[in-house]
Formats: C-alpha cells, structure tokens, sequence
C-alpha cells in the first residue's frame, strides 16, 4: 500500500535447501522475486517455484491459516508461511524448516507422523463406554462448557509451539505444549470418562507435564492464539495434585 | 506404545496390521492394564517449586538483615546476634546460626540438585538449546538461560559464603563482616553472588507464578505484563540494596583495615535506638 | 513390485473417507487409507459455516424434521438430485450429528433465555425454551427454512475432522500419507485397488483391496479463482474416469461461493450471512432485495453469486486494482459475536486484508468453491460401472446435491455417507461379490503402466511446461466456464482446452529426481486435470438450458422437458481429447417432489410432461392417507427405507416431537 513511490521491493528469499532421499545436506540459497501488493509467502514460494526453481519442496494445503501445513521458521521463527504478508517482512526473509520433524526436503517436515504418534501416544479420542443411541435427543451440554472446550480443540497441529519449545528440542520425548493442550482438552470434555488418575498415566513424568519448563515460547508463537500458557498451568497443578 | 503409523512406506514394507478388535481394545482399557505411575515426578517438581520458593523468600529476608549495615553499625549488630538467640536465651549461641545455615544449605542442595535434571545433559542438548535460543530471540526463553547460568554460578559462589557462615557463624558483626569482605578479598565473589542470585531469584519468583498459574486472573496477559515489570523491579531493587550495603561493607573494611580482625563491640549500648530491641542490646555478652 | 493387501482401501483422510474408514473397520475389517497429506489437513478442516441436521432444537428450527430439510435440499439442488439420496441423507442427518457429539465435536449450545440476533438487519429478540437449554443450537444459512446448520464457531468442519479422524486412531487404523492414488487397478469390471505414488520417494506401490473406496473431495484447482485447498485437484475422480469403465456425473454443475475475499480467494463462510452479515454496493446499498425480495442475502449459493455479479456488471462493484468487487458488512453483528462465532472469519480479514471486520467492510466476490459433479454411484455409494468401487464425499456424484449444493449438507453429506458407505463396503466385503480374485499379473501390468508414464515425463524429451499448463486451464475455466456461461465462451474453451491436453502429452521436466518433485507431480495431475476440465467446459457446452449453479445466459430458463437429466462423462480411450457424455434420466413418475418453482431465483422452467401427473398421483396418496403420521405418507410417496443399512434405521427423536 505504501510503496507507490518508490516502485515494488525487491525480496530476497533465503531458503534452506536440502533432501535428504538425495543426500544431499543442508545449505543456504537465494531467491529473488518482486514484490507485489498482498504478497504472502504462499505466494512468493510458489512464484519461485514456477519461474526459478520447479524442484523447491514446501507444503501449503488451504492457504488461509486454517490447515497447519505450512508452519517453517520464518527469519527463524516459526509460523505460518501461508498467512505471513511479506510487506510485515524485511527485504530479505530466511526460510527453514521447522526443527524436530523428519525432513523430507526443503521447507516440507513430516508433522504428521509427529501428531500421528502424539495421538497414539495420549490417546486422544473421547474415551467413553457407553454405546450412545444415535437416534436419541443429545446430552445436553452448558454453552460455556462447549465454547471452552472448542477453544482447546482449535489447535491446527502445525507444530509451531514444538519448534519453538527449547525444551522439546533439547529432549525430543517430551510431549510439548500441543500434548499437553490436548490433554487438557480431553479433561474439559465430560463425554471423556478419564479421570486425572488416567491423564497422570499419561503425562505425569517429565517427559509429560512436569518436563515443561515454563519457557512459553509455544505460547507466544501459536498462530491460532491457543491460551497454552494457562492449560499447562492448569494441567501442572492438577497432575500435581494428583501425583502428590 | 506401539505405532500403527507409517508415513509413507519409506522405511519398512506395509504389512496389513491387525489391531486389536474394537471390542477387544475397549475391554483392555477397562482394565487397568499398566503398572501405576511413579508419583515422584509430581513431587519431585513440587519440590523443586518450594526450594525455589523457599531460598527466595529467604533471601528477601536475608537482604533486608545485611543491609541493616546501612542503618548503623550497631543495628547489624542487633540482627546478628538475634540470630545467635541473644534476645530470648540467655546468652548468644552462634550454632543455631550454623544450624540456620545447615538448613538453608540442606535446601540449597536439595534446589539445585532438582533444578540440575533441568540442565541440559550432554552437549548436544546445550549446542540444540544454544542455537534455539539464538534463533528465536524469545523473551522467557532467554530467561531460563539466564537462569540457568545463575543457577549455575550460584551453586559456586552460593556454597563458598554457605561453607563460611556455616564454619565461622560467630564471625558475624559489622567489623567481622567488613573485614572478611575487604581485607578476606570475598567482595569480588560476593558482588558476583549478589547478581547472580537477585537475578535468579527475581526470574525465579516470576517464572514460578507463570508455572503454576498464580495470579492468572481474567487476562493472563496482562498480568505476565505486569509480572514482568514487578520482576524488574524486584531484581532492580534488591540489587541497588545490595549494592549499598556492600558498599557500606568495602567503605567500612577499608576503614577497618588497619585493625582487621578485632570483633565489634557496640561503642554505646544504652544510647542505641533501636526500639523494642534497645533493652536486648543492652545484655549483649561480654559488653 | 511392492504390494499391500487390505480388505477395504480408502483413497482420501477427508471426512467422508475417515468416517467411511472408521465404519468398516468396526465391522471387522482391515482398512487402509492414503491420502495426500496428513488427514487433519484435508479440506473438510476449512469447512467454517456448518452441518445441517434437523435437529429442530432452536425456535427457529422449530417444526423442523426431515422433511423440511429433503424439500430444501430438492429445491436447492434446483431438482437436479437424486430424490432417494436426499431422504436417505436427511434421514441420516441427524444421527451424524449426535454421533459427532458422542466424538466429541463441540458443537455451540442452546442458551435458555433471550438473546438478540441480526434478521434481515434488523436487531430480534429470541428466546429459547428451558427444555432446549444445553441441546445442540443451529444457525441460519441461506436456501432453508429453518435454522438448521449445526455449528462450532466458525470452525466446524475442523473439529468435525479432528473428531472423526481421533476416531480413526483409536480404531488403529493406519494412515499412509504423502501417498497418492495415480491409477486404479481394474479389469473386467471390477475393481482391485489402486496404484500408488509414494510422494517423497517416488516409488510405485499396488494397493489390492476387495474394496476401494475413492474419498479425494472436490476438483476446484481446475479453476484459477476458487475457494477450495490447492491439494483439492480431483485425481480421485481423474483416475475413476481414466479406467473407462466408471463415469463422472454432472461435471458441468460447479458452484460459486458469494462471499470469498478479494482478491485471494479465501472463504468467508455463509455463516456470515446466516448470522445476519449484508451485501452491499459501491454506493453503500444493500442490493439483494432489489433482486431476491424473499430470500434476500440468504437465496441459494447460486442464485446469490448470479445476482453478486449481474450487479457488477450493471456498475455497482467497487473499483480497486485487482478488479471490482463487493462489500459485505458483518459490523452490526457486533465485536462479541465475531469474536465468539465468526473468529476464523476474524482471523482471516486479520491476518490478509489487514482489517477488522466489526469495524470495516470486508472486500468480497464469488469464486469456484464447490463440485457437485465426480464419482457417480448408486445410492448407496457404488460405483456405476465398476464394481467394488465406492465413492463418497464432494469426490462423488451420490447425488444428493444435483446442480446446486445447500452450505452446510457438504460436511453433512461427508459424514452420512461415509456412515452408509463404511456399512455398504463391509456388506460387500463380507458377500461373495467382495472375494478377492486378481493375478499378480493384472498387478505388475498396472504397475509397469504407471511407471512407463512417469518414466516419459522425467525422461522423455518433451518440451511443454506442466506450470505453463496449468496455469492457462485455471485460466480458461475462471474466464470461460464461470458463472455465466455461453455457447461461444464455452465453445472457445472447450477447443482451448483440446489443445492444451494434446500438449500436456508433450510436457518435458527441468527435475529429473524420480521423488520429492513437485514439477513432475504437476505434469502429470495437469494431465489428468485438463480431462476433468473437460468433463466441465463440454457438459456445460451440451447442456443447453440453466439449472442451478450452471447458468447459460443464451438458455436461461430450466428446461425439465429436455434436460431433467444427468451427465455421464467417460473416458474409454487415453487418446480422446473429449469425453463420452452419456445421460440419464430422472424419474419424474417416482419423485417425492416433482419439479416446481424453489421459492427463490427465475421462475421461468420448461415443464416436463410428466409433473402435473405426478402432482396430481401424490395429492391423492396424501388425502386418501389422510391424518396418517408423516412416515406413513413418505412411504406411501417414496419408500428409501431399503436403502438404509439396518443399524441407522431408527427414527430419531426431537425435543419438540412426540411419535
Ligand atoms: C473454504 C470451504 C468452506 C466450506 N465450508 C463448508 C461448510 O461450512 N459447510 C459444508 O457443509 N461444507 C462446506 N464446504 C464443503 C466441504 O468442506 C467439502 O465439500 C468437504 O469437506 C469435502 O470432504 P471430503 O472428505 O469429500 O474431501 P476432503 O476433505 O477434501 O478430503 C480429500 C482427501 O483426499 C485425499 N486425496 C486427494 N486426492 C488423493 C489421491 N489421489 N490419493 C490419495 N489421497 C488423495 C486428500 O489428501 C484428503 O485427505 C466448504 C468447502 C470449502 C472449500
Ligand atoms: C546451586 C544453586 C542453584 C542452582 C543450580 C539453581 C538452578 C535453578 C534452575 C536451573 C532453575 C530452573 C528450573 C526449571 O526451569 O524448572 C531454578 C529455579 C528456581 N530457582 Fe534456583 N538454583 C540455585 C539456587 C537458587 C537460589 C539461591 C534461589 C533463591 C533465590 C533459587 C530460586 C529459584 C526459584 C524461585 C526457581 C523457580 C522454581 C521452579 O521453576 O520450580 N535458586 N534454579
Ligand atoms: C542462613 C544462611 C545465610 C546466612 C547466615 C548468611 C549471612 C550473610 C551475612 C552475614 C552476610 C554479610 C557478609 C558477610 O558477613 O560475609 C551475607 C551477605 C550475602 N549473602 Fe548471605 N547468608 C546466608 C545465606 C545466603 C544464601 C543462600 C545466599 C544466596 C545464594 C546468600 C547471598 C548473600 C549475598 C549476595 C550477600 C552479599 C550481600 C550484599 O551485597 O549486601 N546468602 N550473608
Ligand atoms: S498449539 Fe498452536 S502452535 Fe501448537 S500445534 Fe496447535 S495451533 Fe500449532
Ligand atoms: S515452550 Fe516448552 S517448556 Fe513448556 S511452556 Fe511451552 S512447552
Ligand atoms: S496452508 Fe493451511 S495453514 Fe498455511
């Protein structure tokens, strides 16, 4: 909006290259590509892709900030490339892929075999022994009650909050602040039967909640503003009850 | 727990797995099937919390006993020997203070042996964590480096003045003190003491009431934002005390130096205002 | 030659193919799934406005059941659906919607007392009785009588999948992702699985299964703008018309949502609408009642779109640098039911317009959002012409949509059928029909096939650019096969597109790495891409008459006479640069509902000779039963009940009804 003036900026794309199916190593290469007005980084990548380099490896699903796939560390920090305005941005942008997750090349890490394992690993589902009817009227539920738990259940798994936790990095059993959310999200729910006897099984060790060294850094870079902060102090004081 | 997963068949050829029945899985989760967890990483991290809480608290108060220096040689006097009992046992006993410090060390130990499963454990976890760091820039990340590394220093210079108010408790008073910090050379260790340990206290207290969500109230932001602040201030405040009163320490060990190792008697012992513990004073032994 | 036996392989980790999974695995049998990505970033997680049930919770889904919602979705459809599929989906409609809740979806709740909402701009008062307080609330969305579109926020398709999908996990049941379905495996009329590309490594693996279940969603990536994931390219349903055998329904019938952001495309959900949200002009006007006095903002998708642009045209849009658009003004609902219902609308004028949309307005056109077209089955989601094939989900043509889909029965339609088609397939499986009888032969050959074709890309000496390619198709439909289509638009584009196929066998690669290349992987999905757009331009082209999403300015009116039928698009021959396009009828004689006027948009149709007689066949089956329950009159109308798979026979209950 800004640059009428003084013509379209000239963007420089660092990109962190490598593909390890190929063996071959991680370096830095330069992209350079125009600015255009609204320019995001989904835009940009896919520009450099089909005019410089048709071989360059990212993920991008909805484009909208709503999927998960796109999450790199962008000028080392990560987010989501597909809703990051390159105008926020300086004139050169370093782009690696998130830490932690297998590589498969350039920007794309396998995230989902991560969450995969997460899931199974907490299991993650509403544990529940009761066959419902499925023709019956619904439990009723209290609004507030449904309204925080989907507040929990926004999580887009893109992995960001686990690239940006030191302490998952140093320790890569730990469950990270998207465990531990899910946890909590699990226990709001009163279709879930697990009692805090059951979540303590799961998460009561320091490769579970009592791992977490408050470093909030998951929580400062959740692109969907998930309030992680408070749910792992929550989940902390509970399991820590429960354990005492 | 074994994965059904497989990303992509890179790795091994995709056999069909047969999972538990439906049926089958749920009875099994019925069951309590696994042996219970161990309870002491609870504890052990409650632990952690309340040393750290402990030693802070302790050293909110201790600052204020040592700066007494700063109200008068004879009001450091008073505390020092209220330590030592003066005021409720007949006569002072410089071992309850040992004992005192036996407890603080006891818990100084205990707090940093529990925080030392926080460090990172070989290098590569201190390079990963190094490099994170740096490339992240984050605010509370940088602060558990900090803390780190105070906690580190600390687990030095905290156990040389431990092992001396331990071994020596008698030997506490305003000439005693200035001179071990003047002529005893400790002023060096003790200014780096004095930073490492308000900075580590201050950004403990802080980290503590994020980790257990004290004070959360309606918009944990802001209160983080103010948390922030009033760890600042905490840390500013504690060390310009610090400061003074090791100042005060160094101006009077180099008064004192000439005469280092003379023990401090209270020149007027009846003239000393000191409220309620004016009549206490006035039984100081050997006055 | 690597090879993965499964009793039922599901290609897609959408909510159709999850819940399709899921079904059949608790029926006992093995299931695989692929899918592009992992599940949890399918599609289905960007559906934002809702799922519609009639539940009939709220007072203003008060009297509402299944019948309500089959007439809406019959007229939505502008009667271009299959009628036994509409009743056996609203039928089913409901169950999904609490079994989703017993998963854990966390659906917005009734509030006993009043509350005020936005109507037709104005503020209204409701109140909800005491009895539905806590029970599962519904919003307004456009084409329906009653509020009926069940809702998370604005987030719904997201914790629908992430629901279903933890489903599939506590099933164990394993997800092979970065893993796409390049070609099915068939001979004879049957299906045995499909031929797979590992998209890290490249490699080539045959899935054999007794049954193959194609759930990949919706094609939108032919179009240049559209709402849809750029993962959302219809190989699915590419590689269902490259055996032959199987044929693609009403490719022609593509709906355009009203409200995508402008530029960029991104959906602003009709949830915006449904809550109250207006259209408005470059003057500031709110133009839909001068065009749609009853329905307003809340016409169906197709209609809304058509009047978006009719207004444009007529020098009403918003002049800006990328082309005109329209506004629409979601700032009386207010900064606490944005921030509460409409926070991924919130997020997204946040985060790529840059705006607050409880203060601004938020720049909006329609853009390709959804396939009606794909897979055609049978009702109960078997592929026509194929057996042991199954399709369900937007990749399908079940036909419950016909020329236009109501927002909210898509993610509806995922999870109902993935109900009925995870029963159909185990059903299958388990009957002598479902036996596994394939030569390795059959197997390699297939293999060998694919191979050969990946081969020629990365080392063929082709000269074409896949990019290139498909940059002037996307081009082509959003100009030529948009919203308003003519005979010569959709002439031109059909030729074009001829000609960009015969190139597209001619694509040469800068990348010659056999995995982790995404140049080859858009050589050879332009391939199958322009056949699908094929299936588009050409269905459009023959189908002289406007029903629904397609709309022909040179033939405006709905032509039941002639056209009261469905396209059937093949490909017998790679080497056809059209497809074979077949029709079927639609039985007037056996309708519930014989074609009428919808209540909303042009009421201009050529009448099939068959209605009145039918009109007037069901007008005495309803007096003679008289005072009979609904049911029995339903029956009595159009029995489907044989349709249904025993376990979701029940009729379901309402707070409100007593039978
Ligand atoms: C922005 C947006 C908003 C929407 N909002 C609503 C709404 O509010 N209400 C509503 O009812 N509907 C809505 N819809 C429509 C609805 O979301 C979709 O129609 C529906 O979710 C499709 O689900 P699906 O399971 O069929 O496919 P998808 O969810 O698209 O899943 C397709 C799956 O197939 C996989 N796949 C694709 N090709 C292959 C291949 N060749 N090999 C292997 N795997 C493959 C993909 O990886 C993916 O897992 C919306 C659509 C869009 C685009
Ligand atoms: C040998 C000396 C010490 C060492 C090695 C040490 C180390 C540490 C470390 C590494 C942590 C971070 C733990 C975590 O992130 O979970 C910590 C926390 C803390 N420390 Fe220390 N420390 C020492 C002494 C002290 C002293 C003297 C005080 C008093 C001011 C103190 C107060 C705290 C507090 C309040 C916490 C926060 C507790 C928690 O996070 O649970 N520490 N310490
Ligand atoms: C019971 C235990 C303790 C006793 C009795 C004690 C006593 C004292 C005394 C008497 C002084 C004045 C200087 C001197 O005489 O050497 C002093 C100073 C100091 N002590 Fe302690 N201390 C104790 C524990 C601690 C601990 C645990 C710490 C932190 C790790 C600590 C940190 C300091 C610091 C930083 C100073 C310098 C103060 C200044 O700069 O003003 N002390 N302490
Ligand atoms: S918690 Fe936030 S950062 Fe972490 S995976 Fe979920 S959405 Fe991403
Ligand atoms: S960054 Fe990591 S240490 Fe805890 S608070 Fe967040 S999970
Ligand atoms: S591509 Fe879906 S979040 Fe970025």
């Amino acid at each position: 909006m800004n640059a009428a003036s003084s013509g379209p900026r000239a963007l420089t794309l660092r990109i962190l290259r490598s593909s390890p199916t190929e063996g071959i190593a991680p370096h830095w290469q330069d992209f350079h590509v125009e600015e255009a007005e609204g320019m995001t980084l989904f835009i940009a990548l896919n520009e450099v892709r089909e005019t410089l380099d048709p071989a360059l490896q990212f993920d991008f699903v909805c484009r909208a900030g709503i999927c998960g796939s796109c999450g790199m560390l962008i000028n080392g920090k990560p987010g989501l490339a597909c809703r990051s305005l390159t105008r926020d941005l300086g004139a050169l942008i370093t782009l690696a892929p998130l830490p932690v997750f297998e590589l498969i090349g350039d920007l794309s890490v396998n995230t989902g075999k991560w969450m995969r394992g997460t899931a199974e690993r907490l299991e993650t589902w509403i544990h529940s022994s009761q066959e419902v009817d499925l023709t019956a009227v619904e439990t009723p539920m209290e609004p507030e009650l449904a309204e925080a738990i989907y507040e929990l259940d926004r999580c887009i798994e893109c992995g960001c909050c686990v690239a940006g936790c030191g302490t998952l990095r140093m320790r890569e059993e730990f469950v990270g602040a998207i465990g531990l959310n899910k946890i909590a999200r699990f226990r709001l729910d009163p279709r879930d039967e697990r009692s805090d006897d059951d979540f303590y099984q799961l998460i009561g060790d320091d490769t579970g909640v009592f791992g977490c060294m408050s470093l909030l850094a998951c929580h400062d870079v959740c692109p969907k503003g998930l309030p992680l902060q408070t749910q792992i102090a929550f989940l902390r004081r509970k399991m820590a009850a429960s354990g005492a | 727990m074994d994965s059904s997963f497989d990303s992509s068949g890179i790795a091994r050829p995709l056999a069909p797995v047969r999972p538990l029945p439906e049926a089958a899985a749920r009875q099994a989760q019925a069951v309590p099937l696994r042996v219970r967890k161990s309870r002491w990483p609870a504890r052990l991290d409650l632990l952690q919390s309340a040393s750290g809480l402990f030693l802070a608290l302790f050293l909110v108060g201790h600052m204020f006993f040592v700066s007494s220096i700063l109200i008068s040689k004879d009001a450091f006097y008073a505390v020092a020997r209220f330590f030592e009992g003066a005021y409720f046992l007949a006569e002072p006993r410089p071992w309850l203070v040992s004992g005192v410090v036996g407890l603080v060390l006891t818990v100084f130990v205990a707090h940093a042996w529990l925080a030392m499963r926080k460090f990172p454990a070989n290098f590569r976890q201190y390079k990963v964590f190094a490099e994170h760091k740096a490339q992240l820039r984050h605010g509370d990340t940088g602060l558990w480096w900090i803390q780190l590394w105070t906690g580190f220093a600390l687990f030095f210079l905290g156990t040389v003045h431990l092992y001396g108010m331990l071994t020596q408790p008698e030997l506490i008073g305003p000439y005693e003190s200035a001179d071990r910090i003047w002529t005893g050379n400790m002023w060096p260790l003790y200014l780096l003491l004095l930073f490492a340990v308000e900075v580590h206290g201050s950004i403990g207290l802080y980290r503590l009431a994020l980790k257990w969500g004290w004070l959360e109230g309606r918009d944990p932001a802001a209160t983080r934002r103010r948390l922030r602040v009033a760890k600042t201030a905490f840390s500013v405040f504690f060390l310009g005390l610090g400061l003074a009163s090791l100042l005060a320490y160094v101006q009077l060990g180099i008064a004192h130096a000439d005469k280092a190792g003379e023990r401090y008697v209270p020149q007027r012992a009846a003239a000393v205002k000191l409220g309620e513990l004016e009549f206490a004073v006035s039984r100081r032994p050997g006055g | 030659m690597r090879i993965i036996y499964t009793d039922v392989l599901v290609v897609g980790g959408g909510l159709a193919g999850l819940r399709a999974a899921v079904g059949a695995r608790r029926r006992g049998h093995d299931v695989i799934i692929l899918s592009l990505v992992p599940p949890k970033r399918s599609h289905s997680a960007a559906a934002q406005g809702g799922m519609q049930a009639s539940l009939g919770n709220t007072v203003k889904g008060e009297g509402d059941n299944e019948d309500v919602h089959f007439e809406d979705t019959v007229r939505g459809s502008d009667w271009g659906c299959d009628q036994d599929v509409a009743r056996l989906f609203v039928h089913t409609a409901p169950q999904a919607v609490r079994e989703l809740a017993a998963w854990g979806v966390p659906w917005n709740r009734i509030k006993a007392g009043d509350r005020e909402v936005i109507m037709d701009g104005k503020r209204v008062t409701l109140t909800e009785g005491q009895a539905a307080h806590g029970l599962i609330a519904a919003r307004d969305f456009g084409g329906t009588k009653k509020w009926r579109t069940c809702y998370v926020s604005d987030g719904t398709g997201h914790a629908m999948l992430y629901a279903v999908s933890d489903q599939a996990v506590a099933e164990s049941i394993p997800v092979h992702e970065r893993m796409e379905a390049v070609a099915l495996i068939h001979e004879g009329g049957r299906c045995h699985g499909a031929v797979v590309r590992n998209l890290v490594t490249g490699e080539l693996t045959a899935y054999v299964a007794k049954a193959t279940c194609i759930a990949t969603g919706g094609f939108g990536r032919i179009y240049r703008v559209t709402s849809n994931a750029v993962i959302n390219e219809g190989i699915g349903a590419a590689i269902a018309l490259e055996t032959g055998a199987a044929c693609l329904g009403n490719m022609e019938a593509v709906q355009f949502h009203p409200t995508t952001i402008f530029p960029a495309g991104i959906l602003v959900t009709e949830g915006c609408r449904g809550d109250g949200g207006l259209l408005k002009d470059a003057a500031g006007h709110r133009f839909m009642p001068d065009y749609e006095p009853e329905k307003k903002e809340l016409a169906s998708r197709d209609v809304v779109s058509r009047r978006m642009e009719e207004h444009i045209r007529a020098g009403h849009g918003v002049k800006s640098r990328f082309g005109e658009h329209l506004w629409l003004d979601i700032t009386l609902l207010g900064a606490a039911h944005i921030d509460g219902k409409l926070r991924e609308v919130k997020e997204i004028c946040q985060h790529f317009l840059g705006i607050d949309p409880s203060r601004d307005l938020i720049p909006v056109r329609p853009a390709q959002h959804y396939s009606m077209g794909g897979i055609r089955t049978d009702a109960r989601g078997h592929a026509r012409g194929l057996k042991g094939l199954f399709a369900c989900g937007e990749a399908a043509c079940w036909d419950l949509h016909g020329f236009n889909r109501l927002g909210g029965n898509s993610v509806a339609e995922t999870v109902v059928a993935g109900m009925l088609v995870g029963e159909n397939m185990a059903d299958f499986v388990e009957s002598a029909a479902g036996e596994l009888r394939v030569s390795t032969a059959l197997v390699r050959a297939c293999l060998d096939a694919e191979q050969a074709k990946l081969d020629t890309l990365l080392h063929g000496n082709g000269t074409e650019s896949g990019a290139e390619l498909m940059r002037r198709m996307q081009d082509i439909m959003t100009d030529k096969v948009g919203i308003f289509r003519t005979g010569e638009l959709l002439h031109a584009a059909v030729e074009e597109l001829q000609g960009l196929l015969l190139r597209s066998r001619r694509i040469g690669l800068r990348t010659r790495r056999p995995g982790g290349n995404p140049e080859l992987v858009t050589a050879y999905r332009v391939q199958k891409m322009l056949k699908l757009a094929l299936c588009v331009a050409y269905g459009a082209l023959q189908r002289t008459e406007s029903r629904g999403a397609h709309f022909r300015e040179d033939y405006p009116r709905r032509d039941d006479a002639s056209w009261l039928k469905r396209t059937l698009a093949t490909w017998q021959d790679d080497f056809q640069t059209l497809p074979t396009l077949a029709y079927e009828a639609l039985d007037v004689a056996s309708m519930e509902l014989p074609p009428g006027w919808r209540g909303y948009g042009a009421r201009n149709a050529i009448e099939h000779p068959a209605t009145a007689g039918r009109a007037a066949e069901i007008d005495a089956i309803r007096s003679a039963f008289g005072h009979a329950d609904r049911f029995t009159v339903q029956q009595a109308l159009m029995p489907f009940d044989h349709l249904i798979p025993a376990r979701f026979r029940g009729r379901n209950a309402r707070p409100g009804e007593t039978s």
